[in-house]
């Protein structure tokens, strides 16, 4: 089963991810910082569908993580949606460019998580 | 790290901020509706639980933060039977009318347009009422009825063909008999049955796109999506619309939306609190 990649230091947040996965029929992981995350997709690499990178986050944030990701040759084939809020808005840009499939503002309603992730997945085209 | 949930103490003195702030009265059921729409804001303000966060807002004299919660825990998320006066008006005014002409053969087949279907709420709502109307009117049948849902987005028609909703999307509007008896639960996920699923069909459509190829209706509901188009958009789609319905077909719009100055091809009728439109072209 093809798995989806939550990454946020929000155990709450891990947890609405992990719920709205499900619904769609994917597996789930979860990681709680970015250096936690690289570990989990250098293990898990063949079956993760989707990253979803918060950005804000200690140690190393979302967009370090999607840098990292995005440079190495076998892993930057993942698709990586990112989790951010309105401050993060402008840098948001920089993320798409630097191969980010999309992203999604908190707060947000729970219809528009599940459509961004199922739009991230590719499913429905 | 956060802790996994909230605890019972937290839900308490949230669920007291929330009735103070905006009036909204949570009985202790509602605990996954607290976590599921603050949690957000809790990762936005860097709070590591819903103890924090609550101390968070209980010390921050400025309104933002207020607002959004307020914001949070009212916004509509897509709701099942969304406004109810929609559906009683199928059921009460519409389909008994419909059921009479299937009865009599002068219809073979009622064909309903959901224009704006969205994760699919609207659609298996108008499909439990047909359901609900059929058995108490053994003379019809609910193969009788077809539904087609239609949205631009194909991620969101993909989410409405699951049919799969989580416990908070499957609370939003639904009365548990009615969840009991259309869905079936595995795990955390409650998923449509087939005899709802099997009266809709899901289609990827752009109101800017010719309508013809859709066939006939007899009702179409287009709610919530017109508020956000410019008024030429609208005397475009509601002339389709009216192009498309059969004569004496009906629409239904939002109540935040109106056909005043855009359209004289409908009639407005009254049911309850609650407005319908029907066709005035033969």
């Amino acid at each position: 089963m093809k798995k989806v990649l939550s990454v946020d230091d929000s155990g709450v947040m891990r947890r609405i991810i992990g719920r709205t996965v499900e619904v769609l029929g994917y597996g789930f992981l979860e990681a709680a910082n970015g250096v936690e995350a690289l570990e989990v997709i250098a293990r898990n690499h063949e079956e993760i569908a989707l990253v979803i990178l918060d950005v804000n986050m200690p140690e190393m944030n979302g967009f370090e993580v999607l840098s990292r990701l995005k440079a190495d040759p076998v892993l930057k084939a993942i698709p990586v949606m990112m989790l951010t809020t309105e401050a993060d808005r402008p840098r948001i840009i920089q993320a798409i460019q630097a191969g980010a499939v999309n992203y999604l503002c908190k707060p947000f309603q729970a219809d528009d998580l599940t459509v961004k992730i199922a739009e991230s997945l590719g499913e429905g085209f | 790290m956060m802790a996994d949930a909230i605890s019972a103490t937290e839900f308490r003195l949230l669920r007291d901020l929330i009735e103070r702030l905006c009036g909204i009265a949570l009985g202790d059921e509602k605990t996954y509706l607290v976590e599921t729409r603050l949690a957000p804001l809790l990762a936005e303000n860097g709070c590591q639980d819903f103890g924090a966060f609550y101390r968070l807002v209980s010390s921050d004299p400025s309104p933002q933060l207020r607002d959004k919660i307020v914001d949070a825990m009212t916004t509509n998320e897509t709701l099942w039977f969304r406004d109810t006066h929609p559906f009683s008006i199928l059921r009460d005014r519409l389909l008994p009318q419909l059921a009479a002409d299937l009865s009599q053969g002068s219809r073979f087949r009622i064909r309903i347009w959901s224009a704006a279907s969205s994760t699919g709420q609207e659609p298996y709502s108008i499909a439990m009422t047909i359901h609900e109307f059929c058995r108490s009117n053994p003379a019809v049948r609910p193969d009788q009825f077809e539904i087609l849902a239609t949205d631009i987005s194909p991620s969101a028609l993909f989410v409405a063909k699951l049919g799969r909703y989580d416990q908070a999307a499957i609370a939003r509007g639904l009365p548990e008999p009615l969840r009991d008896r259309y869905f079936h639960q595995e795990g955390h996920v409650w998923t449509v049955n087939d005899e709802l699923k099997r009266m809709v069909t899901f289609r990827k459509f752009n109101l800017q796109d010719p309508m013809e190829a859709l066939g006939r209706f007899d009702i179409v509901f287009l709610r919530y999506v017109a508020i956000y188009f410019s008024d030429g958009f609208k005397r475009q789609i509601y002339g389709g619309i009216a192009r498309l319905l059969a004569p004496e077909g009906h629409l239904i719009i939002s109540a935040v939306e109106s056909l005043r100055g855009i359209s004289e091809d409908f009639q407005q009728l009254t049911h309850g609190s609650g407005s319908y439109y029907q066709c005035q072209l033969s």
